[in-house]
């Protein structure tokens, strides 16, 4: 850490300069950030143009499995690189590693997801593998960096046992997208429906899941103002949801499938539980315990959660409801209600915070999170993506018939208005950041 | 960093160390995990009158603080302090 050159100096002007080992350039993270957003923007309109297919569609290639993939690896992954990053070494007391890999892997990873994308919605294997080469090299890259982060960690023992779980859950998920990705090149080498079976549960629950619940335990008190929730129950939370995701994770290769399944559900629930239980206390005792539109997306997505372990339980126990449209509306609740909404949820207060903190280096007077904050795009955002969830659960639920498309292609429009508004507000962000007077 | 006029220190619930002083109250941060020292030092000074001069005492730049004193019109200056620690002086901005 340098030392003042004198008696006393601004913050704005030091400390921020001072804090570089645990900093990023901003360009790094919002690089993340902005590519996520952008995604979101491809996801919905990707449903859109493959609207029509789904009401059929049941997991294989083309415009749903691309939009599916523009919001997991695009944006849900994306922020996940760009926050862990960012967050990771300021609250484990850590150096950044190294600036360079992190910029780079921005350049392997994006370019990477937008090839997968293409690839599934032409349904053009060539172009999903080389987009799966290059999205697994950087999330190799990612992994690496994570790992260290983690090895050296001082503190927050709860936050690391997320962090170590979802690094596994990343080498299954390489694993899982390897195999499918031979699958669909013809060269298989594993069990179609286990290789599918892992990758679900190691994207969406293991990578994903953990690194959210993991997240909130540093975000939440941050944005409340409130203590540091209790680490036994950190623990015990992120044990049950890694016992879970690993019942689930053996069950995908036919071991004992429906009773690991259903442990898998009734652990999972535990750990919501207990990491709900968690979340409530530091919102009610916290300084700021109204957290407005922001907190309002965090419940949609909990609410959702808690909904999706509902019906992954119908799904094992095999209940003649709905039998069909369960599997997708299981995957609409999980990628669409509970990991988009909590997301959007975090970044629409993280980014103006992270833009101020960046801000404050170099200026005499940064500004505040406020002022570099846009309120009707959100507005917007909040209410097109309850509308487009909304929508795309009935369009689930509609079976195959007209009324299904119908349903769908209006999620898919209204779903990318409410993209194209937070992108107005990520927009408007970085341009005023850019403007702040020096 | 102690002073003359030193006042008993209040530990407070969560760790953190208070004191008055001549130059005004103290608040001691250091050991504790991220985001308790933020959350304590805005605590802090949220009990205090706007005209009052706080010192923080940190083991590392409390990077996350800075937007939230911004918001609520407060300024940080870097002061001299023991190795390995970084201390601030809080004030109010006019």
């Amino acid at each position: 850490m340098k030392q003042a050159p004198s008696p006393a100096r601004r913050l704005a002007g030091g400390f921020l300069a001072g804090a570089k080992s645990r900093l990023l350039p901003p360009s790094v993270p919002f690089r993340f950030f902005g590519a996520a957003v952008a995604f979101h923007v491809l996801a919905w309109a990707a449903l859109l143009a493959g609207a029509a297919d789904w009401p059929h569609w049941r997991g294989g290639l083309g415009w749903p499995l691309a939009a599916l993939h523009g919001a997991t690896l695009g944006t849900l992954l994306c922020s996940a690189i760009g926050a862990s990053l960012q967050l990771l070494p300021v609250a484990t007391r850590q150096p950044v590693r190294s600036h360079r890999l992190a910029g780079a892997l921005w350049w392997l990873y994006v370019p990477g997801v937008a090839a997968v994308m293409i690839g599934m919605g032409r349904a053009d294997p060539l172009w999903l593998a080389a987009g799966a080469a290059a999205v697994l090299l950087a999330l190799a890259a990612f992994a690496a960096l994570l790992g260290l982060n983690l090895l050296g960690a001082r503190g927050m023992p709860g936050v690391v046992l997320h962090g170590w779980g979802a690094l596994v859950a990343l080498a299954a998920l390489g694993l899982s997208a390897l195999a499918l990705v031979s699958l669909w090149l013809g060269r298989p080498w594993l069990d179609a429906d286990a290789a599918r079976g892992l990758h679900l549960v190691s994207a969406a629950f293991g990578v994903m899941g953990l690194l959210v619940f993991g997240f909130s335990y540093i975000l939440v008190p941050m944005f409340a103002l409130a203590s540091v929730p209790d680490e036994r129950r950190q623990i015990a939370s992120g044990a049950a949801a890694i016992a879970a995701v690993a019942c689930a994770g053996v069950a995908a290769f036919g071991v004992a499938p429906s009773a690991l399944r259903l442990a898998a559900v009734g652990v999972g629930a535990l750990a919501l539980a207990l990491h709900l239980q968690l979340m409530r206390h530091a919102l009610r005792t916290g300084m700021r315990p109204e957290l407005g539109r922001a907190l309002r997306l965090m419940k949609l997505g909990w609410a959702s959660l808690a909904l999706a372990l509902v019906i992954a339980g119908a799904i094992v126990l095999g209940l003649p409801v709905g039998a069909d449209a369960l599997p997708r509306l299981f995957g609409v609740a999980v990628v669409c209600g509970w990991l988009l909404s909590f997301l959007f949820g975090v970044l629409q207060r993280i980014l103006p915070f992270l833009a101020s903190m960046h801000a404050a280096q170099g200026r005499r007077r940064p500004p505040t999170p406020s002022a570099l904050t846009v309120d009707r795009p959100l507005a917007l955002h909040f209410a097109a993506h309850a509308t487009a969830l909304a929508l795309l659960t009935g369009a689930t639920l509609a079976g195959e018939g007209r009324l299904a498309t119908v349903l769908a292609v209006t999620a898919g429009a209204v779903g990318l208005a409410g993209a194209l508004s937070f992108a107005v507000f990520f927009a408007v962000l970085t341009q005023r950041l850019r403007r702040a007077p020096a | 960093m102690a002073g003359a006029a030193r006042r008993t220190p209040v530990t407070m619930p969560t760790g953190a160390r208070t004191w008055d002083e001549a130059d005004g109250t103290h608040i001691d941060v250091r050991g504790l995990p991220s985001p308790q020292p933020m959350v304590q030092i805005l605590s802090l000074l949220q009990r205090l009158p706007r005209d009052a001069v706080v010192t923080v005492h940190h083991e590392r730049d409390p990077v996350w603080l800075y937007p939230e004193l911004v918001q609520i019109g407060w300024w940080a200056d870097r002061i001299p302090g023991e190795p390995g620690e970084v201390r601030l002086r809080l004030t109010a901005s006019p």
